[in-house]
This record gives C-alpha cells, sequence and structure tokens, in this order.
C-alpha cells in the first residue's frame, strides 16, 4: 500500500518517453511506440490499484501510517514526504512544501474509476486514432492525463492538489485542442482552459487562505483546525466556497458550464475520458474530500453547493433533450449528472455522491466510446441524420443501449441504484422543493437518454449509411466489459452477507450505513424512467407519437432552450463589449497618455524649447548690436528705478 | 578556501570584459571568426558561473568567495570588494546561462559582427560586476557599463515596428531606453552620494556595502533620512525593473532590439534593476524600505495587472513578451515588497525564471522572425505544421509563464502569492487574478501563431502579398533548438526539483533586514 505512489508515477514517466522516443519505437516495432507504453503505464497503474485496495482492507488503525482519520471515520493511510523548502527548513515548518499521498477509501473508489476507464479509454484508442500522424503525441498527453489526474486523487495536501489539477487542465486543453487545424477545436480547447482557470482563481485563493490560517497545507491540518474551532466560521465558510468555485469551474457548474460541450471537438475518447468519467468528476470528488471544511458550522457551504448542483442539473438536462449532436447530448448530460452528484453532496449524501459518480462514470465513458463507434464507422455525429444502425452495428448498438438505459435508471442497472441513493439523500437532507425538481431532472435524463438511443439506433437507416460497418474488436472489447459494470456495478450497494457489507460501509462520512431502499421513490424513478424509454421508443421508432404540434406550441420557449439559454451569446457579449474594450482601452492608455503625452511630453518640450532658443543665434552682427543695446537700456533703466 | 575561489569573481568579470578587448584587435572582416571567439568567450563564462554557482557553500551561507581590492583609501574608502552571497549567486548563473543562449543564436549577425559582441560581451561584463561587488561605488560603475551599450545595440543592430498607423523606430526605442535608465541612474547616483555624506556626517565614510548596511544595523541613519531617501533607489532601480509608471521604455526597447540583446535585456539586465532595490535599498535604509513597501506592493500588483491586460490586445510577438516582462517584473516587485521570508525568495527565484523564459521566447520569436519576417499574431498562423519544434518549445514557455505547476515560473509566482497573502492579503488576491489573465493572453498568442493551418499567401504588414510562403517554412536550425532546449531543460529541472537554488537563495533572504 506503500507503493501506491508508484499508480501516477508510472504514467508520469512514460510521458517524456513518448515524446522524446515514441518516433523510433513506432519504426521498431510497427505498432504505435507510444500507445504501447502508455498502456503498460496505465495497466500497472490498473495492478497496483488492487495491491492498494487489499492492502487497505488488511490494514488497521494500529498499521503504521494508518489511523481512523477524524473528518471521515474512515481508516487513512497517509504516507509524506517533502518536496522542498520555500524557507529555511527547521526554522519555519509551514513553507516545507510536502507531497504526500492518502490511502482512504475514497482514494481508493477513485482509484479504481480512472485507472480502469482510462485502461479502457487507451486500448480502444489504438483503434480510434489508428493512422492518425500524431499518434504518439495523442499518448503522451493521455499519459501525463491519466497520471494528473491520479495524483489529485492521491493527494493528501491542497499544494499537491492543485499542482495535479491544473496539469490536468492543461493535458485537457492539448487534447481538445489535438486537432488545432480545426478552428472550432482551437476555440474551444482556449475556451476551456480560460473558463477552468477562473474557477482555479478561487481554489488558489481557497488554498492560501487555509495556509494563512493553519500554517500548513496538508489537508489533514485544515480538518483538524476546523475540527477543533480554531478555525473561525469566516474563514472557514469562505475558504470552502472559494474551493466550491474551482471545483465549479472543473466540475461545468453554471455559470462555468459553457466549456464542457464545446470541448467534445477533441478526438471521442477523449472526450470519454475526460470529460465524462474522470477530469470533470475532479470538482465533485474536491467537494468530498473537503466535506469536513463544508460541513463545519452549520453546513452553510453545502446549501451553496446543493442549490448550484440542483440549477445545473435541471437547466443542462432541458439542453440536453434539444440538442442534435450526438456527442453534445451525452456532454450535457454529464454537466446534468455532475450537478445531481454536487446535489447529493450538498445534501449531506456523501456516499451517494461517490457511488453515483463511479455508476456514471462507467455508463457514460461506455457512452461516448459507443458515440465514438459510431462516429468512427459513420463519420456522422447529428442525430438527424443518424438512425436505424442496430442493423449495421449490433455490438455497439447493444452497448450503447445498456449505457443510456443504466444512466437513464432503469431498474436494476447500475443507474437506478445510484440515483435512487441521491435521490433519497435528497429527500432526507434538503426541503420537499429540492425532492421535487430532482425528481423531474431524473425523469427528463432518462428521456434524453433514450432519445439519444432511439434516434441514433433505431428507426430507420438512411441510405448513404447502409455500407456502415462494425468497429473492430480493439474498440468493442472494451466497450463490452464497461458494459458489465453499467449493468452489475450497483449490485455493491447491497448489504451482502459476510465480511463486505456494502458500498456504505466502504465510502462514507462519519459513520457507515447498510442498504437503504426507500419503496416510493424507487418505484415512481422506475415507472418515470420506464415510461420515459417506452415513450421516446413511440417517437423515434414507432413513429406513434409526433412532436410537432408540441414543438410548435412551445416554440418561444424551444428557441430559448436550442440556444442553450443564450449562456455563451452573453460571454461572448462581455468579452467583446468589456474585457477587450477596456483592454484595448488601457492599451490605449499606456500609449497615448503614458507615452505620448507623459514621455514624448516633455522629450518634445525639450527639443522646442530648444528650438526656439536656437533662433537667437543668429549670427548676424546688427542682431547682437540691438541685443546689446536693448541690454544697456534695460541695464540703465534698473538702475534708474532703483537709485530714485 | 582554495585559489580558484579567491579569484573566481575577478575572472568572471574580466573573462568576458577582456574578451571584449582582444576583439577589437581582431580584424573585423571576418564575421565568423568573431562568432567563434564569442562563443568561446561565452562558453568559459558560463563554465565559471555554473562552477562558481556550485560551489557557492549554502550552508555556510553569507558572503562567499571574498576578495578586496583597495582602490581609493582613505575618507572615500572604495575598493573593488568582490563577493556574493545566496541572492547574487543564482543571478550570476543566470547571466551565464541567458549570455552563451545569446551568443550561440546571434550567428546570423553578418552587420559589424565584431562590434556586436564587443558591446555585447561588455554589458554581460557590467552584469556580472553588478551581482559580484560588494562596494556601492563599483556597484554604480558596473551597472552604467551593463546599461550603456544597450544604445549602440538597440540603436545599430536593432529592427524598427510599422504597422502603418503604429510606427517605432529602432532610434526611438534606444533614445527612450538610454534616457529613462540614465535619468534612473541620476537617482540612484544622488541616493549614493546622499548615504554616502549620512555615513561621513557619523563618522564612517565608505562605500563598502557591508559597511553600510552595519551601520544601519545600528541604527547609524536616522529614520527620517532613510524614508526621504529610500525612493530615489526605488525608483531609480525600480525604472530598470520595469516599475510601473516608468515602463514604457521597456517594450519599445525589448521590440527594438535584436534577438541576443532582447534576451539579455529581458533576461537580465532588467534583474539589476530588483536587485538594486535589495542590495542597496533595503540593506542599507531599511526602515526607509519599510516605510516605502506598501507602495511599492501596490505598483508591483499595478505591473502585473496593468502588464497583462495591455499584452491582451497586442498585435506583435514581441510586444506581448515585452508587456508580459512588465507583468511578471511586478511578481518580482511585489515578492520584494512583501520583506516576508517565501514572497523574497520568491522574488529572487521569479528573478531566474522569468529571466530564463522570457530569454527563451525572444530565442524563439527571433527565430520565427527571421524565416517569416512577419511578428504579427493577426498575420500569421498555423506554425506547428510549419516549424513544429519551435511551436513546441513556444507553448512550454507560454505554459511557464502562465505559471502552470511543474515549470520554474509556478513555483516562483506560488511563493510570492504565499508571502504576500500573510502580508498583504487583497493585493496578493489581484495577483492571482493577474495570474489568470496571463492565460488569456498567452492562449490567444498560441491560438494565432501556431495552431491552424498555414495560409497558402499572405500579406504582410507592408503591403506586399507573398504567396506559397509556408512552403518554404524551415524549422529552427540545431543551433536555436538546442538553445531553446537547454532552456526548457532548465525551466522543468526548476519546476519540478528547485531545492538546489532555494537553498541558496534561502540562507542569503533571511539576511535581509525587516525580513
Amino acid at each position: 500500500m506503500q507503493w501506491a505512489w508508484l499508480i501516477p508515477v508510472f504514467s508520469f514517466a512514460v510521458a517524456p518517453v513518448i515524446v522524446l522516443a515514441g518516433g523510433r519505437l513506432t519504426a521498431l516495432s510497427r505498432v504505435p511506440g507510444g500507445a504501447v507504453l502508455s498502456i503498460a503505464a496505465i495497466g500497472a497503474g490498473f495492478a497496483f490499484f488492487w495491491i492498494a485496495l487489499l492492502g487497505w482492507m488488511d490494514a488497521s488503525a494500529g498499521t503504521e501510517s494508518c489511523y481512523v482519520a477524524a473528518g471521515t471515520e474512515a481508516l487513512t493511510c497517509n504516507y509524506e514526504r517533502t518536496w522542498f523548502n520555500a524557507g529555511l527548513p527547521g526554522l519555519d515548518g509551514s513553507v516545507a512544501l510536502t507531497w504526500g499521498f492518502f490511502v482512504d477509501p475514497l482514494t481508493i473508489a477513485m482509484l479504481g474509476l480512472v485507472t480502469f476507464v482510462a485502461l479502457m479509454v487507451q486500448i480502444y484508442s489504438l483503434g480510434y486514432m489508428h493512422g492518425d500522424p500524431r499518434i504518439n503525441w495523442y499518448f503522451a498527453v493521455h499519459a501525463l492525463f491519466a497520471a494528473s489526474m491520479l495524483t489529485i486523487i492521491l493527494a493528501d495536501s491542497f499544494l499537491l492538489l492543485y499542482v495535479a489539477w491544473e496539469l490536468v487542465g492543461v493535458c485537457s486543453y492539448l487534447l481538445i485542442g489535438f486537432w488545432h487545424e480545426r478552428p472550432a477545436a482551437r476555440e474551444a480547447a482556449k475556451k476551456a482552459f480560460i473558463v477552468t482557470r477562473i474557477g482555479d482563481v478561487g481554489l488558489l485563493v481557497g488554498i492560501l487562505l487555509l495556509w494563512r490560517e493553519v500554517g500548513t497545507f496538508s489537508m489533514t491540518d485544515a480538518f483538524a483546525a476546523v475540527q477543533a474551532g480554531t478555525m473561525g466560521e469566516g474563514v472557514t465558510i469562505a475558504a470552502a466556497l472559494l474551493l466550491f468555485l474551482g471545483a465549479m469551474g472543473k466540475s461545468a457548474q453554471i455559470p462555468f458550464h459553457v466549456w464542457l460541450p464545446d470541448a467534445m471537438e477533441g478526438p471521442t475518447p477523449v472526450s470519454a475520458l475526460i470529460h465524462a468519467a474522470t477530469m470533470v468528476v475532479a470538482g465533485v470528488f474536491l467537494v468530498a474530500r473537503a466535506f469536513p471544511l463544508f460541513e463545519a458550522y452549520n453546513a452553510t457551504p453545502l446549501l451553496v453547493v446543493a442549490i448550484v448542483g440542483l440549477v445545473t442539473a435541471l437547466v443542462t438536462s432541458t439542453i440536453a433533450l434539444v440538442a442534435t449532436d450526438i456527442k453534445r447530448i451525452l456532454a450535457y448530460s454529464t454537466v446534468s449528472h455532475l450537478g445531481l452528484m454536487m446535489l447529493s453532496l450538498g445534501a449531506f449524501g456523501y456516499t451517494a455522491a461517490i457511488f453515483h459518480l463511479l455508476a456514471h462514470g462507467f455508463a457514460k465513458a461506455l457512452l461516448f466510446l459507443g458515440a465514438g463507434s459510431v462516429i468512427h464507422s459513420t463519420e456522422e455525429q447529428e442525430i438527424s441524420r443518424l438512425g436505424g444502425l442496430r442493423k449495421v452495428m449490433p455490438l455497439t448498438t447493444l452497448v450503447f443501449a445498456i449505457g443510456a438505459m443504466s444512466l437513464g435508471g432503469i431498474p436494476i442497472l447500475a443507474g437506478f441504484w445510484s440515483k435512487d441513493e441521491i435521490l433519497q439523500a435528497v429527500s432526507q437532507g434538503r426541503n420537499p422543493a429540492f425532492i421535487v425538481f430532482a425528481l423531474i431532472t431524473a425523469l427528463l435524463s432518462a428521456l434524453y437518454m433514450g432519445r439519444a438511443l432511439f434516434a441514433t439506433f433505431f428507426g430507420k437507416l438512411p441510405q448513404e449509411l447502409e455500407h456502415t460497418h462494425e468497429s473492430p474488436p480493439v474498440m468493442t472489447v472494451p466497450l463490452a466489459l464497461l458494459a458489465i459494470l453499467a449493468v452489475g456495478f450497483g449490485f455493491i450497494s447491497f448489504n451482502w452477507p459476510g465480511a463486505f457489507g456494502g458500498f456504505g460501509y466502504f465510502v462514507f462520512f462519519h459513520e457507515g450505513h447498510g442498504f437503504e431502499f426507500t419503496w416510493w421513490i424507487g418505484i415512481l424513478s422506475g415507472v418515470m424512467a420506464v415510461g420515459a424509454f417506452v415513450f421516446t421508443w413511440m417517437v423515434y421508432e414507432r413513429g406513434s407519437i409526433s412532436l410537432e404540434s408540441a414543438r410548435r406550441r412551445f416554440a418561444p420557449l424551444l428557441r430559448v432552450v436550442e440556444n442553450k439559454y443564450y449562456f455563451d451569446e452573453i460571454y461572448q457579449w462581455t468579452i467583446d463589449r468589456v474585457v477587450l474594450v477596456f483592454a484595448g482601452f488601457v492599451a490605449f492608455f499606456d500609449r497615448a497618455i503614458v507615452n505620448d503625452i507623459g514621455i514624448n511630453g516633455p522629450a518634445d518640450t525639450v527639443r522646442r524649447l530648444g528650438v526656439a532658443l536656437r533662433l537667437h543665434v543668429t549670427g548676424h552682427l546688427y542682431s547682437y548690436a540691438l541685443a546689446m543695446t536693448l541690454g544697456v537700456v534695460a541695464l540703465g533703466i534698473f538702475w534708474w528705478l532703483i537709485t530714485a | 578556501m582554495s585559489n580558484f575561489d579567491s579569484v573566481a569573481l575577478l575572472l568572471l568579470i574580466l573573462v568576458p570584459l577582456a574578451g571584449a578587448g582582444l576583439m577589437m584587435l581582431m580584424p573585423g572582416d571576418r564575421p565568423r571568426d568573431s562568432w567563434y571567439f564569442a562563443l568561446f568567450i561565452g562558453a568559459i563564462s558560463l563554465a565559471l558561473s555554473v562552477l562558481i554557482f556550485a560551489r557557492y557553500d549554502y550552508q555556510a551561507g553569507g558572503f562567499q568567495f571574498i576578495r578586496t581590492y583597495d582602490w581609493l583609501p582613505g575618507p572615500m574608502d572604495i575598493s573593488l570588494a568582490l563577493g556574493i552571497d545566496g541572492i547574487a549567486a543564482p543571478l550570476l548563473l543566470l547571466n551565464g546561462i541567458v549570455l552563451m543562449g545569446g551568443v550561440v543564436i546571434s550567428q546570423n549577425i553578418t552587420y559589424r559582427t565584431r562590434e556586436f559582441f564587443v558591446l555585447l560581451l561588455a554589458l554581460a561584463a557590467g552584469v556580472y560586476g553588478v551581482f559580484a561587488v560588494r562596494d556601492l561605488f563599483f556597484l554604480f560603475f558596473f551597472y552604467e557599463l551593463a546599461v550603456l551599450p544597450m544604445y549602440l545595440l538597440i540603436g545599430v543592430w536593432g529592427s524598427s515596428t510599422d504597422f502603418g498607423t503604429f510606427l517605432r523606430t529602432k532610434e526611438y526605442g534606444a533614445m527612450k531606453l538610454i534616457l529613462f535608465l540614465v535619468a534612473g541612474s541620476i537617482l540612484i547616483w544622488v541616493g549614493i552620494l546622499a548615504v554616502y555624506a549620512e555615513a561621513s556626517g557619523q563618522g564612517g565614510g565608505t562605500f563598502s556595502l557591508e559597511g553600510l548596511a552595519r551601520m544601519a544595523e545600528n541604527g547609524r541613519f536616522d529614520s527620517t533620512f532613510q524614508t526621504l531617501v529610500f525612493p530615489l533607489f526605488m525608483v531609480g532601480f525600480g525604472s530598470l525593473a520595469g516599475l510601473w509608471p516608468f515602463h514604457t521604455w521597456s517594450p519599445d526597447g525589448h521590440v527594438a532590439a535584436p534577438t541576443a540583446v532582447s534576451m539579455l535585456h529581458a533576461g537580465v539586465l532588467m534583474k539589476l534593476g530588483a536587485y538594486g532595490i535589495i542590495r542597496v535599498g533595503i540593506f542599507l535604509l531599511p526602515e526607509g524600505a519599510e516605510n516605502w513597501m506598501p507602495v511599492l506592493i501596490a505598483l508591483g500588483t499595478v505591473n502585473v495587472l496593468y502588464g497583462a491586460v495591455s499584452a491582451m490586445s497586442q498585435q506583435d510577438l514581441k510586444y506581448i513578451i515585452g508587456y508580459s516582462s512588465v507583468s511578471h517584473m511586478g511578481y518580482v516587485l511585489m515578492g520584494i515588497a512583501t520583506l516576508d521570508r517565501i514572497g523574497m525568495g520568491g522574488a529572487v527565484l521569479q528573478m531566474f525564471s522569468h529571466g530564463i523564459m522570457t530569454a527563451l521566447m525572444f530565442a524563439l520569436v527571433g527565430a520565427i522572425y527571421d524565416r517569416t519576417h512577419i511578428r504579427d499574431i493577426n498575420v500569421l498562423n498555423g506554425l506547428f505544421g510549419r516549424m513544429g519544434v519551435t511551436s513546441f518549445f513556444f507553448v512550454i514557455a507560454g505554459l511557464c509563464s502562465l505559471g502552470l505547476p511543474g515549470m520554474s515560473g509556478f513555483i516562483a509566482e506560488f511563493m510570492v502569492f504565499t508571502g504576500a497573502f500573510r502580508t498583504y492579503l487583497p493585493l496578493a488576491v489581484l495577483a492571482v487574478i493577474g495570474a489568470a489573465i496571463t492565460a488569456v493572453y498567452i492562449l490567444r498568442l498560441l491560438a494565432r501563431t501556431f495552431y491552424g493551418t498555414p495560409p497558402l499567401s499572405l500579406t504582410s504588414t507592408d503591403g506586399e502579398t507573398k504567396a506559397g510562403w509556408a512552403e518554404g517554412l524551415t524549422d529552427a536550425g540545431v543551433l536555436e533548438k538546442s538553445v531553446a532546449g537547454a532552456f526548457v531543460l532548465v525551466i522543468i529541472f526548476v519546476g519540478i526539483w528547485p531545492e538546489p537554488l532555494m537553498r541558496v537563495i534561502n540562507v542569503s533572504v533571511t539576511t535581509i533586514p525587516g525580513v
């Protein structure tokens, strides 16, 4: 278990090797050398995840470096190393920057998700990116990305977390802009980086604020200070909200959600890994990790978390319902589900949020890779130009259906159980308004999933797509493995007889709790989900229901939603009319006021003075004689005046 | 102490100086030979710098490599007193690295090559001198030696900017630069004389920095005097460090200068100003410094934000980097003004980091400009496809500039933020926002210049249309690549493992009065 830190190190180590030597390796071995290295590294990470898990299960509070954490009450193992000293060692401990890592249930759960999904995605990429001239660069950034994400998960200090957080951001930037020749990809990459960076200002300020209060960047120390009450209410709340700002940026919560749908310009496996399963959940993870801060002092920040989560979930699920690009539907559905996770955390549903995070991660990776399989074969992503693909791509259809139904909450699939846990937590932790809107979101989620499924794979196959083929096994095998999890992952939440008491006894805050099922929520959400799928089946497969009249009736409303509530337009206007105008003004100020008036002004004055004064040196005898005469007369008058 | 240590610093100053002198004796019509000779001198200087830095004993701290040569004893008490502490040591190393890089990429200078290198080496000797002396008089002497060659280097070998509505000739840039810096020098000179006079009045007239610092420590300079004189140093040295509102010479100067001079100028010369504020201002007038620090940190914050926002609306690659230097030097000034152990350490590290980073950027812009003869980011496009390695290195430099962890810039800026958070919280928050604005203009630059597909033909700013220009573009040559590669390695090395630099810096930062 003490070797858990190697999990990201494998991938960190191969990234520069791929950049420097990938081309040569490819020439040697016929398969892309970078891909082999990258997959081997993440595979090793996945193996070490099991080692860490087994090690943790063997450990107890007495094991070296392990203890029961004060915040979560969970068995936590913490290993620490000094990175460098920003001051003199021994003189001031607060400036020793350390890197260390936690092995606790939250970390282990996330490690499993990230290493597994990253492994699947990288294998899949072998097929999807086959023949791309920059395939080595692709795998190098992929490896770096996986390493950074794993570091976020393991980090035991806010500083290390921030470092990895930014690296994740830059990897995402590089991967979204992978096809940088396309202007849309270029703009999307820039947008993603800048929008998340704005949130990161909050994160960094929050981290520094905690450091100012606590004196170290250690999370354990910060949580201890909160619990001991040495950190005041105002600071705690401010720090929690600032951290949440960073989380909102990364997890694309409103109003920072605009970057995620555009990020679909990257290669589809990237969308699967980064923008569905792993990176975007970093924000949710951060809130969970810093839960002791959010929960202290009557949990005021959690109310903000809940409201932001709910608004995000609701608003973006309506956009997903009208989006026409299959990847954008999935992207908005991701934002919506991230909102649900935030809502769950905000309603004290710590376990439910992480459970849904995992279940959603498997299902969404599956959906994206399935969509990638479609795009790979058809080179089409508009659902209006797709349809009937089940006839030519049966395996992709099957796995996509599993993913869609799991996420849509069809009973006994993983998504059903995890969404149910969230709804239950919301009904217990927050007032009834929240559960009403949460249920509406769940319904919408089933509707847009059904729409994506039936519009793409069912109905009539367009003529030009008749010769489409199923994707190669290197792509479909990872899909099948993910599908198994999307179906069965929910079962780990049950109270199984024997040693394992269910997920609720593994990841928890304060105290473990067994599997609970609230019948009315379960039945209601199950019926809604099935109903929604049947409804969309009738619309898109049978064609027995037409939406045209509804469309006409709500045309103005539809236009607002189709335009994504004009968020992008408002931001664009602000950038063009406020930010750039201001920047232009400052540049003009620098040139015209500071430079031309402030600097050139005195310089010109000196020059003009010189020109003017030069005139009296005429070289003509008579002007000098005149000056002398005038001078003598003036002196005479002066003499006369003072003597008189 | 070995024999080497006692003459190391003298050698370090004399090698480039003697190199400049010898080069004047060489025939002027053999540019290649001049370049080889300059390379030779540059290599020796770099080797000496590395050796001195490595031999600096960070456990002992204090001034090392001490050697004093009497020059004007008696009441004036001026001596060529050499010695470096942990603040000067990394900056010496920086100068060695940037000088070598600058000489290597100057192989394309064909006009009056010999004279170019004479001036460049004299400038480098001046910079070494400033960092290596412990005497106020000689500090000023070397300071002037470093600044004055700049005028000729820009005026003769520089390039003018002409955007139609916006014209800046190289003569203008050179004149502006020299007027500003000389005006700053006058303030500094007045300040030095005032300090000497005050010390004489106290019965201890000397130009020795250590002697004066000891008098300050013992409270021999009264508080009013210190408060009156400190601004002379703050503004005088500050204008070389790009202190707002005395910064306008810097973008114009950077843009007009030839590549190697931009590298040395933004990379090393601006650091002389910041170094002067610490070494002369704070060490000699600690109480005055303390009174003025709120002003300095406020101006430093303005530097950060103003430089970043100005950079956002520039269209000339070099102007963007020039304003970015103004912004990044703001972090240095902020760090100094915190008078905090971490903030000050961050400031010194930022001097080093920014020196390497900005030199790298100017070197790459030089490589691009040599091939395209365009610096307008609205015209340049898709360079990645044609100049892959150059673009790759530029992206790394850009990421360092916007404070990406794993690069030297992050460590330095983070330390400045940390220091400022303990002392001036609201300004620290503004500085963090400044780092976010940096991301905006850097990404804008990268997106416009390097991504996308190269246009088939383009119209340069002088109205000339070139068809098929992109086909003929070649990537940077081996020399440029190796210089840039070396700089990138330094950036990443410091970003991942700053300890070797930090332990040297830390040991001396604690000796700064007030820290």
